[in-house]
């Protein structure tokens, strides 16, 4: 029996996540890895992790089935759950944006906003702060076609260097919020496995804190 | 008719078999403890004002109660909690009675939505008690020893479930010392809830210094026993917060002295509930499952809204969550059998059939009625 599974999210996070373990003393083995199994051991057996998709991990944590995992900003904001946070890995960094091809009608528009995202709940959340009334249209990829067709007024979306939205003739209107991987973990394994997270929590952090003093 | 009668809504489910005798068994030791405790059974009413849920939970969580309204128009809801009426009823009916009441219940309530995603029930039973017109250490103590005896009676393993305590009124100094707002006030309990101490740090730049910020993010990390206690001494001066402390240290070494120190942790992020809660809180966790299975504390200005000021603690068990964990855990008590073996009774004469019967019930055997012929659905 493990001591702990951690859900770690398939993608462009999982390799900064493995490294970061790695740093706190937890690795897996490379041809394991390369097994394309979707559950696999620590090289002490102390903790096994479960692979899914990055919008998985909070569902996996919150239900207890894995105790951790690793899931941006992003996701855990659009996800609502209810779980601990209580590190920053400081690893894919990202900005959640407002962004349009026409800026300032963006701005300077108080009817009905068209908003086209992969993040109905933050886009929601955002714009009912300023008091704009908006009409979310749900999109599961290529978000930023949406207005270069005239679908949307606007998107919101999570950008890393900017460059797809160039490419589209998009421009950021406002940076909705900053967003890294977190450590997450469930709210009753927090307590039943109160050392072991505390520990992991401990060694992970002191490799984040290297790395920004680095 | 577009639905099918056959869908039942979300959140709601039946209990049968196995799982329904069990869940009788979790009920009964639970009233047992209580009664052994001299705690009286209290039936509340199933509907009630609404206005009674806002002011006995706060309107966040009434909000999530079923509501109607009643023939005059007056909102009402179906119950979305019962320390509400038990607290008016303390107040109203129970107010010439004799202190400390001692009152407790097994019942069903309603939520139209949990916490968490993993609380996906809409009806869930709470079996808890409440202790009203008591203060201090003993009364503390008093409630957590019953749920250490509840958890010990259903033989769980020494290491499946754990206590959290916490106060509220160490998060209240901090907060009270730092001057804050209340809605600058709220989202510093977020941030100690989700126990996110970069943030929290971040937010409290332009509240505390340096020092001051580094120590309260690492208090809301500190989860542990005694140890935790003497370093949060180091790090919180407040006398507000330092009392609660000095509370909270009192009931610890109660607890130390019984050996039972394996079965509760501290917890100062444990800061939810934090309008209702006025002393100690604490929270039941079991392993299998991923949320808690209960929890309670002090709450000494309930019964104010009902015109009686007067110290109160309690706790509930949620039995939909505890009895999911141990039907699917190996404990004895998911264990055991129905115990007895029965023999099918039948006879042509149904004066016959029946005086054996009931003859067999006058010496308590379990019976069973063989029907000459089995009916067939008629499909």
């Amino acid at each position: 029996m493990p001591e702990l599974i951690i859900a770690l999210p398939k993608g462009r996070l999982q390799d900064a996540a493995l490294a970061r373990l790695a740093c706190a003393g937890v690795r897996v083995n490379g041809a394991a890895l390369a097994s394309r199994r979707l559950a696999i051991a620590d090289e002490t057996g102390r903790f096994r992790f479960i692979f899914v998709k990055p919008a998985d991990v909070p569902v996996y944590v919150e239900h207890g089935i894995a105790d951790c995992g690793v899931v941006g900003r992003d996701v855990l904001l659009e996800s609502a759950a209810d779980l601990l946070q209580p590190l920053d890995l400081k690893i894919g960094r990202c900005r959640i944006v407002v962004a349009s091809p026409h800026p300032e009608t963006v701005m300077n528009n108080f009817g009905m906003l068209r908003v086209a995202t992969k993040y109905p709940r933050i886009a929601a959340e955002h714009f009912g702060a300023r008091g704009l009334p908006i009409e979310i249209i749900e999109l599961s990829g290529s978000v930023e076609l949406a207005p270069v067709l005239g679908l949307s007024d606007c998107i919101v979306d999570v950008v890393e260097t900017g460059r797809t939205l160039a490419e589209n003739n998009l421009s950021i209107v406002e940076v909705i919020c900053e967003s890294t991987a977190r450590l997450v973990v469930n709210r009753a394994s927090y307590q039943l496995k109160a050392k072991t997270v505390a520990d992991l929590i401990r060694a992970l952090g002191e490799g984040v804190r290297q790395e920004t003093f680095a | 008719m577009s639905e099918p009668l056959s869908n039942i809504p979300r959140g709601m489910r039946y209990y049968c078999g196995t799982e329904a005798r069990l869940r009788r068994e979790v009920e009964d030791t639970a009233m047992s403890v209580f009664d052994g405790w001299s705690y009286e059974e209290i039936t509340t009413p199933s509907v009630d004002y609404y206005a009674l849920f806002e002011h006995g939970m706060g309107r966040q969580q009434a909000e999530l109660a079923f509501k109607f309204t009643d023939t005059d128009g007056r909102l009402l809801a179906l119950r979305p909690d019962v320390t509400s009426s038990v607290a008016r009823a303390a107040a109203t009916l129970f107010a010439g009675r004799e202190r400390p009441l001692r009152l407790c219940y097994a019942a069903p309530v309603f939520r139209q939505k949990g916490q968490s995603h993993a609380e996906w029930r809409r009806e869930s039973t709470h079996i808890g008690c409440e202790l009203i017109g008591a203060d201090g250490i003993e009364a503390d103590m008093e409630v957590v020893a019953i749920a250490v005896e509840v958890l010990q009676r259903l033989e769980l393993a020494q290491h499946d479930y754990c206590i959290t305590l916490n106060d509220v009124e160490i998060f209240n100094g901090v907060a009270e010392r730092l001057a804050l707002d209340d809605s600058a006030r709220e989202r510093m309990r977020r941030l100690v809830d989700s126990r996110d101490a970069a943030e929290l740090q971040n937010f409290l730049a332009p509240h505390a210094s340096t020092d001051e910020r580094a120590g309260f993010a690492r208090l809301i990390q500190l989860s542990g026993k005694q140890e935790t206690l003497a370093e949060a001494r180091r790090l919180i001066t407040n006398p507000r917060s330092v009392a609660a402390l000095n509370r909270l240290e009192e009931l610890w070494r109660v607890i130390e002295s019984l050996d039972l120190t394996d079965y509760f942790e501290i917890d100062f992020g444990d800061v939810s509930g934090l309008d209702y809660y006025t002393g100690l809180t604490f929270k039941i966790y079991l392993s299998g499952a991923g949320t808690r299975v209960g929890g309670g504390g002090r709450y000494d200005k309930l019964t104010s809204n009902f015109g009686r000021p007067e110290p109160a603690i309690g706790f509930v068990f949620d039995l939909d969550a505890l009895t999911d964990v141990l039907a699917r855990s190996n404990t004895s008590v998911a264990m055991r059998e129905q115990d007895g073996t029965v023999a099918p009774l039948s006879n042509d004469d149904p004066a016959t059939l029946f005086f054996e019967a009931t003859a067999m019930r006058a010496k308590r055997e379990r019976v069973l009625i063989k029907s000459g012929e089995a009916v067939q659905c008629r499909n």
